[in-house]
Formats: structure tokens, C-alpha cells, sequence
């Protein structure tokens, strides 16, 4: 197989956050160092020396990027600066722009003005569909949503129109996250014609996909536990969320207020801790900047973080406007969470940072894919 | 001379630079003095870019600049591209570097301001500042006695010179006198040095003076007075017979230095047993008598009366010289600040320097290779009950090469790490040896040949530094990365050694503020010039010989030796010996600048 090195390619990753590329000495330190880093899927200092040569396919067949959960060993022990934690983070920025076959994602990640441009249209498009869309659909804002008492959430959210366009959207997003993840399996599976993986094996390992996406094993192995556990209380609260804001709207979003301990409402009150409490060691640490995990940030980082935690806090706010019955405000602040979730959702899942949800799961799966693949009996085999 | 009004000087002086404050204000004024100088700008000015720049030097129609400060470098590139977009000379863009100048305690307003005087003047301040010269004391003084300085004093003492030896230790022989054998000839340390310390102490023209510190150095090149204080060695030199009596009867035990820390010593002792002088002495932090006031075990046994005075006290002796050699030498870097490598931790992960002693005839085994193991009392010490090792893994790079220690690469450790394969080998072969290296440094006359040798031997040698050392089961297991063939390498030995590397000596700030010499930000000792003058330091009189100056082996050690012997034996000969740049005052310096200029101008006349 032939390979072709294109040196240019570290100038297009210096875009996705690389520094120094060319600090490495190659000494093996952070390979050792790495307590993820196993046989057959070295990293981080076999990637450095892909994208030092400018081995475009050979990054782009790696899954190793996606195995990393940056605890940050490797760079606080680098002897040469080189920071190869951040070189597998920008990896990642890099890969999920080679995965999304729209372009969008590499878009986003090298344009300040487009991700943010594209965030503030879609939002304000949100604020239109209320504003002009609902009331031009017979929807209109009568007096008798806030003056006869209570908050009349499905009235002015009409409830079956918002679960259709939940499941519009999710199916829109999800759509082009299996897309992607088709093309993330054909680069780093297919591709490879000399290797064979049994369809056997991809029912065998499948559980892998299932295990790692619920409870993150690999993160648990870096050796500060802490932040796999803040991170699992991120993921389980914003999971939880998203079951019940797309399949069980109807029974989520009522306008009868149940009591605080009915399930409805200790499902939210969990995620809604989980996902505070994720967002604040996330905040935290990169404000403090003391962990090298957090200590650099790339725009698409703090962007993530601000919208999550917007739409967390505009959600509590809901929650409270619309138990203590102040209907003008609930709708107010359903407008605004409305308009940082839907882009959130839009454009961070299948083009930026939050593509990681699915992509990490199906890189481990996929590694071990890889790991019981055989070698393909070609003609030319016995030549050599 | 300059046509006047189309100078610039900008002061580069960024808010913190991590020197003492200089009186920019003073400067200023003292370079408006000048006809040819137009502007005066300072750093917080206005923004400093290309654009800006060239606006100015349009606005002004200026010819040059004069970039001083603290590193001002840092900004040339930026002047000189503006310079050239104004359609100027770039090269016309002249640094005055004010910490070139710094002697390591303050800075000189009289010396910076000749500097500017110089630049100013378009002339280089080497040009301008060639200091008088002194007569010269034929005596030399040798600060430190290891090889490179046993070799300068030697030098001079063979041109029939008068030298002292000055070493702080109680012995001289350095840190060779500790190596088993030298690469790449395996010749045994010992047996080549010792006979160049018994020279030195039996030359009648060498005044040696161990276990004394320099103290402070006065006066001006060719006529340095000179204090040094003995440290009470309790011990009478000249009265000593060196039978050992009184160390047999001593109860109080501290750690060999000579040794590197793996065997006990009496509190009275000799350092080793080929120490030079071959007498005594006391050590005053493990002596229980100087602790307790009560013992005087050694008093009692000595055979020769009044030889031992555990009342003496430490004495200042000045003494007069011409010249100074500093061969202070380097410290081995500390294998516990890097703690992966569990150095202090595990009793078989070794530094150089102690598996150097453990292959050592005369070393705590005899030059059997043991693995260490805890004694009764807690000691870590080399028995036979603990075994031989049958693998061992040296781990090259240890603090060097690393930004976050050492920078720099020390030049000796890959040599002697394959130095240590091939003894290893010799006396227990079959052992398994693992090298990780990151880039073997073969660089010298016959090294490369040498690695080839080890090459051919049963050693693997292995691209790729291990990160961790962590016991288990009772063996030490390591893991890291075998680049050239790009595995992952888990690995079980006996025993570990750290190739640890050289850092300027803990004396090496004290006496650079002493002589008033600098010191590179690595902490070497500062040459006058790295490729032509290595062994002058930028104060007449004073020369630098060995591992002060600089990471380096003993050949080279004993080169750069011999080299700053000759610089003294040169101005002993000649009877001079150039002052300080510091010694020149501001006035002389503007005086020839005129006349340098004026002669300028006639050779463009005609």
C-alpha cells in the first residue's frame, strides 16, 4: 500500500489547535507514560510522528485519537514542551472534521465566524418560529395565557408540534452522526483492504459499544479518577435529558405540577445535578487553568460549555417560574432555552465537540475490531 | 563620523526582565548628549510593529538604531524588517545587550553608558575598550582539584611557576578519582590519575591547600589578593602518619562521599585510601565530641602526640596571585527530583555514580556487581545474600535533555552508560542489559568505534526513554516504547541506573559572585567566546578549565586545563596581563572614541 506524505497537512492542523509540532524528540516518554496506551494502539507519540511526516491517511485510519481521555500525564512528563496532550485533543478536532462528509465541521472548527454565525441564526430562527411562526399556525399569544392563573406551558408550547420537531431534529442529527460514523468505520475499518474482520466479531464485540458509551471504562483508567466521575455525571444527566425531552415529552412536559418526588420530576431534578455539577468542574478547571487537562482551550471548547450551561440554567429557571405560576416569564425563558439548545444540539452533535459522544464509543469498538481482525489472503501473497 | 541627527535609540526595557532596575532615565539623557542622536524611544512608547516602526523612521528620516536593553535582540528581526520596508540599511539596526554586561551583582552605569557611547559612535565597544595592562604575580591560584585542575597546576608548575591548589574537599582527584574506568579506552581511572596527584603533592612548586574555600578575591589582574579559610581538619597534615588508629576507635559514622553515599565512614577518615594528601581528617557534622562535647576516642589513640586538635578552629590565609583558574567543576543532578523513576525509593535503582563505585575494585563490594537490600538497622546496603542481578536496564538522559530540569545534553552519559554494558559483561556475563536511549551521543575520537564495540556485545540497546520504574514482586518493572520498532516494551529487571547528568556546581553562583565572573543561564561558568576563547572569562586574570565552563569529558577537561595554564604561562612570560573591560573609566573611553572618529574621518579624506 502506498502512502503518500503530504507536509502541508501540519499547516491545515495548526488550524484545529496544534502548537509546537515540531518540539518532539521522539524519546517515548509520553507513550510510557500513558496508562491507555496499549499494544498494537501506541499513542500519543506514534500520531506526532503521522502528522509531523503529514501521513493524511494514516491519521485518518487511526482510531488511537478518540482512546485518549487526557489526563495529562503525557504532556506534564514531555521533556521537549511538545504538549502531546493537546496534539491528540486537536487530533480529535481534526478527525471529527474528516468523519462529517458536509464539511460543516471543519467549517466550524477553523471559522470563529462561522460557528458562532451559525449559532446566532439558528437561534434567532428559533425566536421567530414563537414569535411569528406559532401565532401565523392559529397559535396566538392571547391574554388567556397569562391572565387567568397558571402557567398553560402546552398552550403556548403546543406539545404535539414541539415533539414533532424534537423528533425531526433528533432524527436530522442522528441521521448525520451514522453517516459520519459510516464513514469513520470505512476509514478505519474498510479501508484497510488487507486486513478482514468476520462478521462474527462484529456481533461478538458489539457490547463493547453498549459498555463504553454507559460507563466510560477508559476514562476511569487515567489516573485521576475524579473527572471520570464529574464527566459519567455530565453524560448520564445529559442522557437522561435527552431520552426523556425526545421520547417521553408528553409525559415530561405537563402542565399539571406533579409532586417533587414523582419520577417526572426526580429524573430532572437528577440530570439537571449531574449536568451542573459536570459543567462546573469543566468551568472551573479551565478557568483555574491548574490541570494541563484544562489548560488549554480552544474556542469550540468554551462554546460547548457556555450553550450547555445557558441551557441548563434558562431550563431550572423554567422550572421555577412555571411551579411558582408566573406564566410571562416561563414563556420567556422557554423562548430563550429553546434558542440555545436547539443550535446546541445542531451543531455542536454532528459537526463539533459534542460528536464525541458517539464517536469514542465506536472508536473502542472499533479498536477492537481491529484487534481480531485477520490478515485478507490476496493473490499477490505468495510472491512475497 | 555620523551625519548628525539621524540616530535612534530605543530603549528596550519590558516591565519585568528579571535583572535589577537600570536608571533608563539617566541613559536617556546621557545619549541626547550626543550630536547625532535625533529620538529617544522607550518600550511603552507606542505599539511596536513593522507599521509603526517604519512609520517613525520615515516620520524622523532616521539612518540607525540603537536597540539597548535587557535582550533586546528579542525585538531586532522587527527593526531590521522595518528598516528595510522604509528602504533604509537594515543592518543598520545595532544591538547593545545590557546583560552581556551584568557582572552577576549590579550593573554599571558608567560601563552601559560606555557602551551606548560606543554604539552611538558607530564603533564597537571591543574596538574602543582595550583595557591597560597590569604587571603580573608569577603566582597562580587553581581553584578546585579534580582533573582539570590537577592538570593546570601542573602545567604551571613545570614552567617553574608558583601555584596554589585551592580545593574545599580534604582530598584532591575530584569526581575521577571515583571512576572505575574511562572511556572509550577502559584504562582504570584510578591508575591513571593517582600519579598526577602524588606529582602535585610532591612538586615543590604546587602549594596545596585542601579542605579550604576561597573566601574573596580583591584587587585587579596580575595582583589579586586572595583569603582563604582553612577549615579546621583537626588533623595535623605535617604530623600525621596516616596508620588508621584513630579511625578504628571512632564510634560515630556518616556516609562516604567518595563512596557516593553506598558505604559508612568513620567521622575521622581518610576520603580513600589513595587520597592525596594521604593524611586524616575530621568531620565536624558526624564528630561526636564537636556534637556532644564528650568522646576524644581518636585523641586517645593516636600514636603521635598533639596530632589530633579537635580545638582547632578554622583559619583565614590571604594570599597573593596574578592569574586564577577556576576548575570548581559540576554536581551530578539530583535522580530524585524525577520521581517516575522511584530513585530513593527502590534500594536497586542506582545513579551512575553509585553503580560506578559498585563496579569499582576498590568500591563497597570489591567490584563484585550485588543488588542492595535493607539491612538490620534500615541501611540499604550491597550484599551477597541479596544476589547478583541478571537483568539490568540503564536508563539514559536522566535530568538532561528535559525542559523541565536540564535543557542542555551532558554530554558524558551515553558514553558511560555503554562503558557500564560492556563492565557489566566482563564480570557477569550473561546478564541482560537493556539501554534506553533517545539519541546516542557517540561524538568524540574513538567513541563511535567504542559504540560499535558494545553494538556487537549482548547488550540491547533501545530507542526510547522508559517513563516509569515501579516495583513488583520484588523486581523492578518497567514500561516504555520501542520506537524503531514502534512496540510497546514492559519489561522486569534487578536493577536500574539512572545516567544521571552534570549541573554547574553548588559553588559554581558563590564564586562566580566572588570573582565577579557571569554565568550562563544554565549556570556554567561564562567564556569570552564559546568557539575562540573558551578558557578567558570576561575578567583579565581569571581563566576556567574543566566541567565549570560546561558539560565535558575528562579528555576534554584536561584539555581545556592545559589550555588555561598556557594563557597564565603566557602573561607570566610576558610580565602583563590585560585589566578588566570594567577598569576602564567613562572619560577614556569617550577620549578615544573622538580620536577613533577623527581618525576616521581623515582616512575618508584621503
Amino acid at each position: 500500500m502506498s502512502v503518500r506524505v503530504q507536509p502541508e497537512l501540519r499547516n491545515q492542523l495548526i488550524q484545529f489547535g496544534i502548537g509546537d509540532w515540531n518540539a518532539c524528540y521522539h524519546c517515548g516518554t509520553c507513550t510510557a507514560m500513558c496508562p491507555l496506551s496499549e499494544e498494537g494502539f501506541l499513542f500519543p507519540r506514534k500520531k506526532i510522528r503521522l502528522m509531523q511526516m503529514g501521513l493524511e491517511s494514516e491519521i485518518e485510519s487511526s482510531v488511537e485519537p478518540w482512546l485518549c481521555y487526557y489526563c495529562g500525564d503525557c504532556t506534564n512528563s514531555c521533556p521537549r514542551d511538545a504538549n502531546p496532550g493537546e496534539l491528540m485533543m486537536s487530533l480529535r478536532r481534526y478527525l471529527t472534521s474528516i468523519y462529517d462528509w458536509t464539511g460543516l465541521s471543519k467549517k466550524f472548527y477553523t471559522s470563529e465566524l462561522w460557528e458562532i454565525g451559525s449559532i446566532l441564526l439558528i437561534a434567532a430562527l428559533v425566536v421567530i418560529a414563537f414569535l411569528v411562526g406559532l401565532p401565523a399556525m392559529g397559535y396566538s399569544f392571547t391574554t388567556e395565557l397569562t391572565s387567568q392563573g397558571g402557567v398553560k406551558i402546552n398552550s403556548f408550547a403546543p406539545i404535539h408540534i414541539i415533539e414533532a420537531f424534537d423528533w425531526a431534529m433528533a432524527i436530522v442529527v442522528g441521521g448525520l452522526l451514522i453517516s459520519n460514523i459510516l464513514r469513520m468505520y470505512y476509514k478505519i475499518i474498510w479501508k484497510h483492504g488487507h486486513m478482514k474482520v468476520t462478521f462474527w466479531v462484529h456481533i461478538r464485540e458489539f457490547w463493547r459499544l453498549v459498555f463504553n458509551f454507559s460507563v466510560q471504562p477508559k476514562f476511569g483508567k487515567c489516573d485521576d479518577k475524579r473527572y471520570w466521575f464529574s464527566h459519567w455525571l455530565l453524560m448520564s444527566g445529559y442522557t437522561i435529558m435527552f431520552i426523556v425531552v425526545v421520547v417521553f415529552l408528553p409525559w415530561f412536559q405537563t402542565e399539571k405540577i406533579v409532586p417533587a418526588w414523582h419520577l417526572q420530576r426526580a429524573l430532572g431534578y437528577y440530570a439537571t445535578f449531574g449536568l451542573l455539577f459536570g459543567l462546573l468542574v469543566a468551568i472551573a478547571g479551565r478557568m483555574r487553568r491548574k490541570d494541563v487537562k484544562f489548560y488549554f482551550s480552544h474556542v469550540s471548547d468554551w462554546l460547548f460549555l457556555v450553550m450547555l450551561t445557558l441551557t441548563v440554567i434558562t431550563g431550572i429557571l423554567i422550572h421555577i417560574f412555571r411551579i411558582y405560576g408566573m406564566p410571562f416569564a416561563t414563556y420567556i425563558f422557554y423562548i430563550i432555552h429553546m434558542a440555545v439548545l436547539v443550535p446546541m444540539i445542531l451543531i455542536e452533535v454532528p459537526f463539533s465537540k459534542w460528536s464525541h459522544l458517539a464517536y469514542r464509543p465506536f472508536a473502542v469498538y472499533f479498536q477492537h475490531l481491529k484487534r481480531h481482525s485477520v490478515p485478507r489472503k490476496t493473490k499477490h501473497s505468495n510472491v512475497i | 563620523m555620523r551625519s548628525p541627527d539621524k540616530t535612534c535609540v530605543f530603549f528596550y526595557n519590558p516591565p519585568s526582565s528579571g535583572y535589577d532596575p537600570i536608571d533608563y532615565a539617566e541613559l536617556s539623557r546621557y545619549s541626547m548628549t550626543f550630536p547625532n542622536v535625533s529620538r529617544i524611544w522607550q518600550y511603552h512608547d507606542f505599539l511596536w510593529n513593522e507599521k509603526n516602526i517604519k512609520g517613525k523612521i520615515e516620520e524622523y528620516g532616521i539612518d540607525h538604531i540603537v536597540l539597548a536593553g535587557i535582550l533586546p535582540g528579542t525585538v531586532k528581526t522587527l527593526f531590521s524588517k522595518a528598516m528595510g520596508i522604509a528602504g533604509k540599511d537594515p543592518s543598520n539596526v545595532i544591538l547593545a545587550s545590557f546583560n552581556d554586561y551584568y557582572t552577576g551583582t549590579t550593573f554599571n552605569m558608567d560601563r552601559l553608558k560606555s557602551v551606548l557611547a560606543c554604539l552611538i559612535s558607530g564603533l564597537s565597544y571591543e574596538t574602543v575598550a582595550i583595557p591597560d595592562e597590569n604587571p603580573v604575580n608569577p603566582a597562580t591560584l587553581v581553584i578546585g582539584g579534580g582533573i582539570a585542575g590537577i592538570q593546570a597546576s601542573l602545567e604551571i608548575a613545570y614552567s617553574n611557576n608558583l601555584v596554589y591548589l585551592v580545593e574545599k574537599t580534604g582530598t584532591i582527584g575530584g569526581k575521577m578519582a571515583t571512576f572505575d574506568k574511562t572511556f572509550p579506552t577502559l584504562d582504570c581511572a584510578a591508575c591513571i590519575l593517582t600519579p598526577k596527584m602524588v606529582e602535585v603533592n610532591q612538586n615543590p612548586n604546587i602549594k596545596l591547600m585542601t579542605y579550604c574555600d576561597v573566601r574573596e578575591v580583591t584587587g585587579e589582574p596580575g595582583n589579586f589578593t586572595v583569603k582563604v579559610l582553612k577549615k579546621a581538619r583537626k588533623v595535623n597534615v605535617q604530623t600525621c602518619i596516616g596508620c588508621g588508629t584513630c579511625a578504628e576507635k571512632c564510634p560515630a559514622q556518616a556516609p562516604s562521599e567518595f563512596d557516593a553515599g553506598t558505604t559508612m565512614r568513620k567521622a575521622i577518615y581518610i576520603p580513600f585510601p589513595q587520597a592525596v594528601p594521604n593524611k586524616y581528617m575530621i568531620d565536624a557534622d558526624s564528630c561526636i565530641y564537636l556534637k556532644t562535647g564528650k568522646c576524644r576516642a581518636c585523641v586517645k589513640a593516636c600514636p603521635v602526640p598533639d596530632c589530633i586538635n579537635l580545638d582547632e578552629q578554622d583559619e583565614e590565609v590571604t594570599i597573593n596571585v596574578g592569574n586564577i583558574i577556576v576548575a570548581s567543576g559540576f554536581k551530578p543532578f539530583d535522580a530524585k527530583k524525577m520521581v517516575q523513576f522511584g530513585y530513593g525509593k527502590y534500594p536497586n535503582v542506582l545513579t551512575s555514580l553509585e553503580f560506578e563505585r559498585l563496579l569499582n575494585a576498590s568500591g563497597p563490594t570489591g567490584g563484585d556487581i550485588h543488588l542492595r537490600s535493607q539491612d538490620k538497622k534500615g541501611n540499604w546496603i550491597f550484599t551477597t545474600e541479596a544476589g547478583k542481578p541478571e537483568k539490568i536496564a540503564i536508563i539514559h538522559c536522566v535530568g538532561s535533555r528535559d525542559k523541565n530540569f536540564n535543557k542542555y545534553c551532558s554530554r558524558v552519559c551515553c558514553m558511560y552508560s555503554l562503558k557500564f554494558s560492556h563492565l557489566v559483561l566482563e564480570k557477569l556475563p550473561g546478564t541482560e542489559i537493556y539501554e534506553f536511549f533517545i539519541d546516542m551521543r557517540s561524538f568524540g575520537k574513538g567513541y563511535e568505534e567504542f559504540y560499535e564495540r558494545i553494538l556487537e556485545e549482548d547488550v540491547s540497546i533501545i530507542r526510547g526513554k522508559t517513563a516509569n520504574v515501579e516495583e513488583r514482586n520484588g523486581k523492578l518493572f518497567l514500561r516504555g516504547e520501542n520506537i524503531l520498532k514502534g512496540e510497546l516494551l514492559e519489561c522486569t529487571v534487578d536493577m536500574v541506573v539512572l545516567s544521571i547528568g552534570l549541573e554547574a556546581g553548588e559553588d559554581t553562583q558563590n564564586l562566580s559572585r566572588i570573582l565577579s565572573i557571569p554565568t550562563s543561564e544554565d549556570g556554567w561558568f561564562e567564556e569570552v567566546h564559546y568557539n575562540l576563547d573558551p578558557t578567558a572569562t570576561s575578567r583579565g586574570g581569571i581563566y576556567l578549565a574543566g566541567t565549570c565552563q560546561g558539560p565535558k569529558d575528562i579528555p576534554d577537561s584536561v584539555a581545556q586545563g592545559s589550555a588555561a595554564a598556557a594563557r597564565t604561562i603566557q602573561s607570566i612570560l610576558k610580565g602583563k596581563v590585560r585589566k578588566d573591560l570594567l577598569s576602564i573609566p567613562l572619560e577614556t573611553i569617550e577620549k578615544r572614541i573622538s580620536e577613533l572618529t577623527l581618525t576616521q574621518q581623515e582616512e575618508n579624506v584621503l
